[in-house]
């Protein structure tokens, strides 16, 4: 008879405590980040890194507090959000209604939907003499080009979203009954909501890219205004808080949209 | 003819000379068919066979090219009898919770829909999504939808396919429990001789766009599928569908 085993298998062996492991969990994906930043930290102090090239961390910080503190930092990021929340708004406000439009009605989308095509092609950024021109150089150039560059993106995934719905839930919807608003809004508009809510994340992405280049063109505020000043000046640290701001907005825009996306669809396993 | 019990709250059925063709392809050829009110009929036949067109061109979801049919209330009260299908798959809303779906298309819902959901036994999962729920539990619960508007005409097309054999039979059960208790007209979609003859008070074949049997089916309820006489009319059928008795 064979004795029984003495020493433990591997999946008895005590593991590391659950409390531990859940504080170390949401940290994990800030591990690389803090690395690099004390990196970049010892190698400018030790001269490897010359200050010109990139200031120290500290430096950058020090440059933020004190925009923060003079008031300067948060005037420019007033006018910034205030265009990127006109310009979004606007674009996302034509590009859902023209995508509802053209996406439920046939008649519609063969009369517009290639002209939209053709416009879509026009690199919005290759339009910025035309815009000039047109609008001169204060806010509505601006506006103009975050509309346009937040448009097609929604527009077409609301197209797309309205068109994909599920033919057989429509006609399960119809044979009980629901036609016209009720049918719309119980299955046509949920059923497209999830590629809305794609466009919506592109777009909110979109518009800080848009923004960086709408504000070179002669502001007079806001944070590429700041960020242009700086580097005029030679400022480096004035200039990585700039692009700084650009990167947490966008991060802040994004996880906007992980939340509406995560209140909407709710029933689908996919975005939980 | 096994005569329905309760005939006054099904509907009842008249197809004339219903044709529908797809392209060049005929596939329902001049259909003549009578439904009594409170009749469980089932529809069998090969793939493709027309079987399906007919029971939506029944449920008006497809627009016959010659014929009519025409479908009254019990009660000859002059108003339009509820039909309801239910479909292969549950096609139940993904965005709405079980007790929401239940409750599509009713004006006032809460109660109602409860209560149907209670017949199929899920009331316990009212507040879920339908992402939820197994295949068998989703069919269940567009039972209780298709129930809940207490329709004269019921439509199966082939609701039962997708799911395994033995959530199959219970659904079968099911379903025969509430067709017993409500007296609903029902008209059942199914590639399966052997649902269709638990289930069916009269069983038809779809056969090159023609009815090609009309059979009663005289056996009692429950019906058990080991019996001599259940088998014995599974395996007629079966031939005559696989048209196994012609020759070669």
């Amino acid at each position: 008879m064979r004795p029984a085993a003495q020493t433990l298998p591997a999946a008895a062996r005590p593991a590391r405590p659950a409390s531990v492991k859940r504080l170390l969990v949401p940290l994990a994906p800030w591990a690389l980040p803090v690395f690099l930043i004390v990196a970049w930290q010892i190698a400018s102090r030790t001269g490897v890194l010359s200050s010109r090239i990139l200031p120290e961390p500290l430096a950058v910080g020090r440059a933020f507090y004190d925009l923060a503190a003079s008031g300067e930092l948060w005037t420019h990021l007033r006018v910034s959000l205030w265009r990127a929340a006109a310009g979004f708004g606007l674009g996302a406000a034509l590009g859902l209604a023209l995508g509802l439009l053209n996406g439920s009605s046939r008649r519609a989308a063969t009369l517009l939907d290639t002209t939209v095509q053709m416009v879509r092609n026009i690199p919005a950024l290759a339009l910025i003499p035309l815009v000039i021109l047109w609008f001169g150089i204060d806010e509505a150039a601006k506006l103009f080009l975050l509309s346009v560059g937040v448009f097609f993106p929604i527009y077409l995934n609301t197209f797309h979203g309205i068109r994909a719905v599920d033919a057989g839930l429509i006609e399960m919807a119809r044979s009980y009954g629901l036609s016209g608003w009720p049918l719309y809004r119980d299955v046509i508009l949920p059923g497209a909501l999830p590629s809305i809510l794609v466009g919506v994340r592109f777009s909110l992405g979109l518009v800080w890219v848009l923004l960086i280049v709408a504000e070179t063109i002669s502001a007079q505020a806001g944070i590429g205004y700041m960020t242009m000043n700086a580097r005029e000046f030679l400022q480096t640290d004035v200039v990585l808080v700039g692009v700084l701001l650009y990167a947490l907005l966008g991060k802040a825009a994004d996880l906007a949209a992980r939340a509406l996306e995560r209140r909407f669809l709710r029933w689908n396993p996919a975005y939980r | 003819m096994p005569i329905p019990t309760h005939a006054a709250r099904g509907a009842h059925l008249n197809l004339r000379g219903l044709s529908k063709r797809y392209g060049g392809r005929t596939v329902l050829d001049a259909v003549n068919l009578k439904i009594e009110p409170g009749e469980f009929v089932a529809v069998v036949g090969r793939s493709g066979c027309g079987k399906s067109t007919l029971l939506r061109a029944i449920a008006g979801l497809e627009l016959p090219d010659a014929g009519s049919v025409k479908i009254g209330g019990a009660d000859d009260s002059g108003r339009d009898p509820e039909v309801r299908m239910m479909f292969q798959g549950a096609r139940l809303l993904p965005w709405k919770t079980v007790l929401q779906n239940v409750a599509l298309g009713l004006a006032d819902g809460g109660k109602r829909a409860r209560a149907a959901l209670d017949s199929v036994g899920l009331l316990d999962r009212a507040g879920d999504w339908p992402a939820a729920l197994s295949g068998g539990q989703r069919q269940r619960v567009a039972l209780a939808r298709a129930l809940v508007h207490e329709p004269q005409l019921l439509l199966l097309d082939e609701p039962l396919g997708a799911l395994d054999a033995l959530t199959r039979i219970e659904m079968q059960r099911l379903i025969e429990a509430l067709w017993t208790a409500r007296g609903f007209t029902a008209v059942l979609v199914t590639h399966d001789v052997q649902e269709a003859v638990a289930l069916a008070d009269r069983i038809l074949l779809v056969e090159h766009g023609r009815l090609a049997l009309d059979l009663d089916v005289n056996l009692l309820r429950p019906r058990l599928r080991g019996e001599s006489s259940f088998a014995a009319m599974e395996g007629r059928v079966l031939a005559r569908v696989l048209d196994l008795n012609q020759a070669a």
